[in-house]
């Protein structure tokens, strides 16, 4: 937050729309990290090497606290923990498509590790000045946590790119992560993405989201060969992607391309179906 | 692929401390080895942690490689 702005307290205090549009924002980053520790943690025991078992164990747990931490957070918005977190059908998931369904190879969770998890990090990030308090208060430590993410992601990037069939497995799993992280920052334009910049929630609006994602991640598939990005040939700096994000179906509401949700067993393990019984409260 | 290769991972707890051997990982590259050194050993909230390639060591005063345990000790891992 910039000294000498006014920071907003608490969501009362917010305009209406922006309010409307930060909760909106904070449904769908709680989602996307509950789901997303849950496929880190389908890998716990199946992935190539102890240490990496280690870390998608470690990273499981980064993204449930994250995802506490805002479906508690959600509470001062009107909403009730406890139903966002227990008691909602598919349809009302607001994460990203690629969640869905499990991760079934190796490189299919690299690509969730390096392309979306740092989506989501550049939404937080976004997010490290800003004039909603309570949000500013907690991105910090978060980002602090992701640091590892990307670098884990990067790792395995490096590694795989250097054979062929490496190279071939990521080009494969990154395809779809890509286009669907890319368009998951809205068009250009995005009104709420608009909203959130103007009043100070957030230091980017979705055009700007998406080129610090670039920025991010571009140099590392760039040096995988993976064929997503590439730098600006005019010499400005610029990561450019290879690939244009189809923006048919897209809702702006749940900032996917067609309502759905997770399937069965995601669904059943994110609300705790199999432990309801044990819920006191 | 890049070969498997063992990190030595030091640590300390505050920046007066001195640097404690706390353990080693295996990995591909030095990226990972720092990742899988940070994720595994969790148990303190460390100041710094450094990972080194194991044969970066060189023993000073014993004909065998540093990090070589007792034969009683290699049965057990």
């Amino acid at each position: 937050m910039t000294e000498g702005t006014k920071g907003y307290a608490k969501p009362a205090d917010l305009p209406d729309d922006v309010r409307d549009h930060l909760g909106s924002l904070l449904i769908v980053l709680a989602d996307n990290k509950r789901l997303l520790g849950m496929r880190y943690s389908d890998w716990l025991l199946g992935a190539p090497a102890l240490e990496a078992g280690i870390a998608c164990s470690a990273m499981a747990q980064d993204e449930w606290g994250h995802g506490r931490i805002l479906y508690a957070m959600l509470r001062d918005f009107g909403y009730e923990a406890n139903q966002l977190e227990h008691e909602r059908e598919a349809s009302e998931y607001r994460n990203m498509e690629l969640l869905d369904g499990p991760a079934g190879e190796w490189p299919d969770l690299l690509a969730l590790n390096l392309l979306l998890d740092t989506a989501l990090s550049v939404q937080f990030e976004a997010m490290a000045e800003s004039r909603f308090e309570p949000v500013h208060y907690k991105v910090s430590k978060l980002l602090d946590e992701e640091r590892f993410h990307f670098e884990h992601g990067r790792g395995w990037v490096t590694r795989l790119g250097s054979t062929d069939a490496g190279r071939e497995a990521l080009r494969r799993s990154f395809r779809p992560v890509w286009e669907a992280c890319l368009r998951w920052f809205g068009p250009d334009g995005d009104e709420a993405g608009r909203a959130l910049h103007q009043a100070g929630i957030t230091d980017k609006d979705a055009a700007g989201l998406r080129a610090r994602w670039l920025e991010r991640v571009g140099p590392v598939v760039e040096a995988g060969q993976l064929e997503l990005a590439e730098m600006d040939g005019g010499g400005s700096g610029v990561w450019l992607s290879r690939v244009e994000p189809s923006w048919d179906g897209w809702d702006p509401d749940v900032r996917r391309g067609a309502r759905g949700g997770p399937d069965a067993d995601m669904l059943a393990r994110v609300r705790g179906d199999k432990n309801r019984p044990l819920l006191m409260d | 692929m890049g070969k498997l290769q063992l990190y030595e991972v030091f640590a300390r707890r505050q920046r007066a401390d001195r640097f404690e051997h706390i353990g080693c990982v295996e990995a591909p590259n030095s990226d990972l080895g720092r990742v899988y050194a940070w994720q595994t050993y969790d148990e303190a909230k460390w100041f710094e942690m450094i990972v080194a390639p194991r044969d970066a060591f060189h023993c000073v005063n014993r004909p065998e490689q540093p990090f070589t345990l007792h034969p009683s000790e290699e049965a057990l891992t």
